[in-house]
Formats: C-alpha cells, structure tokens, sequence
C-alpha cells in the first residue's frame, strides 16, 4: 500500500529535468498543470519551455510545441545551439513542432482578430492535436500572442479556462508563456491569464555594477509545496537553463 | 633566493592540504608571484588530482604564456572570470569564461559544473585567486555571502578549497573576515619560510 502511495506521488509530478527547479518545485510541477511563464523579450521563456520539452520527450514522453511569435526554421536554428537539443526528438516525432498561424490560415481564420466562432475552432484543433498525439507536454508560445487574436477579457479567460482543463484531463502539462515589459513586475499584458493559470515562473532581470543578471522565481505553483526564493539563472549552450542561489538578494 | 621561497612555500602548501579541507593563504603582494609558481608547480606535480582554478587576477592566456607547462595538464581546469570583460577570449579546452568578475553566481554553477565531471574517488581541489581581486569588482558583503556558498558546498561535495587573500590596504576588514572562514590560514611572511 505505503508503495502504491508513493509511486502515485512520483507519477503525480512532471519533472521539467532542470535539476534546481525540480528541488524548487519539490519534485516537479503537478501533472495536468497550466503554468505562465512570464518574462520580458530575451528572458529565456522559449528555451525553458524548449528544454522542458526535449527533457520529457528523452524520457519517452510525447510533446508539441505550438509557436506564434516566430517561424519554425528560426526557432530550430536558435535551439540548435544547445547542448540539449536533439534533432532527431523532432526527426522522430517525439517533440511535434507547430506554427499556429499556418493552422489559423488553413482553418481559414483571420489571422489579425478571432471571433468567438473562431476561438473555438482554434481550441478544438489544439485539443485535437495534442489528443492524437497522446502528448504529456505542451507549450504555446505565447499565449500573450493569441491573446492579442482574441477580443475581449471574457474570450482569453474562456480560451485559457477550456484549453487548461482539456489538456488536464489528458494528464497533459502545459506551459504557457507571457511577454511582459522590461523592468516590471507583472505577468501579463491582459491581467487575466495568471488568474486562470495554476503556476507563475517569473524571468526576470537586475542591475548589479553595469551587468544584467538573470533572475527566476517561482511565484505560484498550485498543489506544490515549492520555494519562492528568487534565483540567479544561467542560459548557456552547454547546460541549457540553470539556477544558482541569487546572492545579495535580501538586501 | 627566488627557489628557496618558492620550495618553502610549496612545502607548506603541501603539508596544509594533507591536513585540512579548506585552506585561506594571506599574503603580501610582493609574494603574490613566487605563491603562484609554487602553486602551479605543487599542482602539475599532483597529477591524480583534480584542479579546478579560478583566476580573477590574471587572465589565463597570460597565466599559460608564463607557466607554459600548465597547458598540457589533464588535471587542471581553470575558470577565467576577467578576460571576457578585458575583450579577450581566446577559446581553449583547459580554460571556461565568465563573463565578468560580478557574476558570481554564474561562477558557482561554472565550478560546480567543472566538478561533476570528475570521478567520485578523485581528490579534488577548487583554487580562488583570490578573494581580494573579488572584493575589488563586487560589493565586500555579496563576496562573503558568495565565499559562505562555496565553502559549504564545497564541504558537502567533499571539495577542499584554497582561497588566496593578497593583503591590501583598506581590505583588511573584509579579508580577515572572509579568511577565517577556512580551517586552516596560512600567513605568508619571508622570514617564516
């Protein structure tokens, strides 16, 4: 019995396999989760999603990765810098790489402005896609893009509230990133997103004698008992994302 | 005279590591060139141990220009925190760039990183010259926190450290404090070698 809880336990999480966010998370984010990843232009939103993608896929789970902010072959040619970046997890189909504004354009969708009717097309393909694909992990890159699409308050929180709850109940975590301005502390540019999301990793940046140090802080995980403690991260071709203690950081 | 401090302070290096796992060394800046050759010469003379160097005082292309036999060395790694900011870069196997001295986070993940592929039953030995040049480019109270990190870190993973404080004027306060952080101090005086 005592083993059957705790393997329940370790399925219960999502490990994203980037080592200090885990023990941050105290073991990963909770399966089925919606979790923003905010930051400004440059942050690293993209390449956290990405290596949380490939991490899954190497260990046999299937993921996609929906993007609207940048063409396929850029965002490849970008990741191909990383050590962590296995062509052949695309090659294979393991990581599904999707541009949305292809699908929106097929759907037959303005592109600029979606109606209700579209936003429900566009919810049912997502739901279908990652369905057909039996994918355990899934990034839109980022919501704040289709956010844009959609016109009113009521239309995001409707869009995220169905999309978050279809993919929960495939067991399917999702991560979700938000563009926000340089230099500010909010996460997100409608102020609805974060409200439906169940975690909040923030990317941000400080000053200290003329250089940039990269920040992350977990601000919301719900269901997880998991720090707070803001980080230092690191983003380099050999290891990917890493976070170290953020020094002086109680000051 | 160069050889017999140069001896003397290799002899006491050697004798402080068999002993203890963290070791600060004081010294005058008029030492500060005979400890380094002592230092490179104890470690290229240790070839079972692993070396992991980090440099705040002197780039590396300068370092292996004067100790030429440090190149070749399997056993030493070095961490560069202040070419990058100088605009230099050559890249070399040996040799890992920080890009600035302030980044002192980036240098933790960078040694750690150095460390974990090392052998789990290799000695190994994390070298920082020194704390002073670090208290030059950061804020003295970040380099204490950062010393506090690596020392205990280091303990935990079984690291010996040898952190190197040249005495200077005015960091006094902050040195002595940083210093007695390790086991052992090794207070480099010519009359006591």
């Amino acid at each position: 019995m005592q083993e059957e809880e705790s393997l329940m336990t370790e399925s219960g999480l999502c490990k994203t396999g980037i080592e200090e966010l885990d023990i941050q998370l105290g073991g990963g984010i909770p399966t089925g989760s919606t979790v923003l990843v905010v930051g400004s232009s440059g942050s690293g939103k993209t390449t956290l999603c990405m290596q949380f993608l490939i991490n899954g896929a190497t260990k046999g789970e299937r993921c996609v990765f929906f993007t609207i902010t940048e063409p396929l072959f850029k965002l490849t040619k970008n990741m191909e810098g990383f050590n962590f970046y296995d062509k052949k997890l695309i090659e294979s189909g393991m990581v599904t790489l999707i541009d949305l504004r292809i699908i929106s354009e097929r759907l037959g969708l303005d592109t600029e402005k979606y109606t209700v009717e579209d936003a429900s097309a566009l919810l049912d393909i997502l739901r279908d896609i990652a369905d057909e694909l039996n994918a355990k992990r899934l990034v839109i890159d980022s919501i704040t893009a289709l956010c844009y699409r959609l016109q009113t308050p009521e239309m995001i929180r409707d869009f995220i509230f169905k999309l978050g709850s279809s993919l929960a109940a495939m067991k399917c975590t999702t991560l979700l990133t938000s563009e926000v301005p340089p230099m500010t502390f909010q996460y997100s540019q409608y102020g609805i997103e974060e409200f439906i999301s169940d975690g909040i990793m923030f990317l941000g940046d400080f000053e200290r004698k003329g250089d940039l140090i990269r920040t992350f802080q977990l601000v919301k995980m719900r269901g997880a008992a998991h720090s707070r403690t803001k980080s230092a991260m690191s983003i380099s071709a050999e290891n990917g994302i890493e976070l170290a203690p953020l020094l002086g950081s109680r000051e | 005279m160069a050889n017999v401090l140069i001896d003397g302070l290799k002899e006491r290096i050697s004798n402080a590591i068999k002993i203890n796992q963290s070791i600060g060394i004081l010294l005058p800046s008029s030492n500060y060139t005979d400890l380094l050759r002592a230092m490179f010469e104890y470690m290229h003379s240790t070839p079972e141990v692993a070396w992991v160097y980090v440099t705040v005082t002197r780039p590396y292309d300068t370092l292996a220009k004067q100790y030429e036999f440090i190149l070749d060395a399997k056993n030493i790694r070095f961490i560069d925190c202040i070419s990058r900011a100088a605009g230099i870069s050559t890249p070399h196997p040996n040799c890992v760039y920080v890009e600035s001295p302030t980044m002192l986070e980036k240098l933790t993940l960078e040694m750690m990183n150095m460390f974990k592929e090392v052998d789990e039953s290799t000695n190994k030995y994390l070298v920082i010259d020194s704390l002073s040049n670090l208290i030059i480019y950061n804020d003295a109270n970040i380099v204490t926190e950062f010393f506090y990190h690596i020392v205990n870190r280091t303990r935990a993973r079984d690291i010996h450290t040898i952190s190197l404080a040249i005495e200077e004027e005015g960091l006094e306060k902050h040195l002595n404090r940083l210093i007695y952080l390790n086991d052992k101090i090794l207070k480099v005086r010519d009359s006591f070698i």
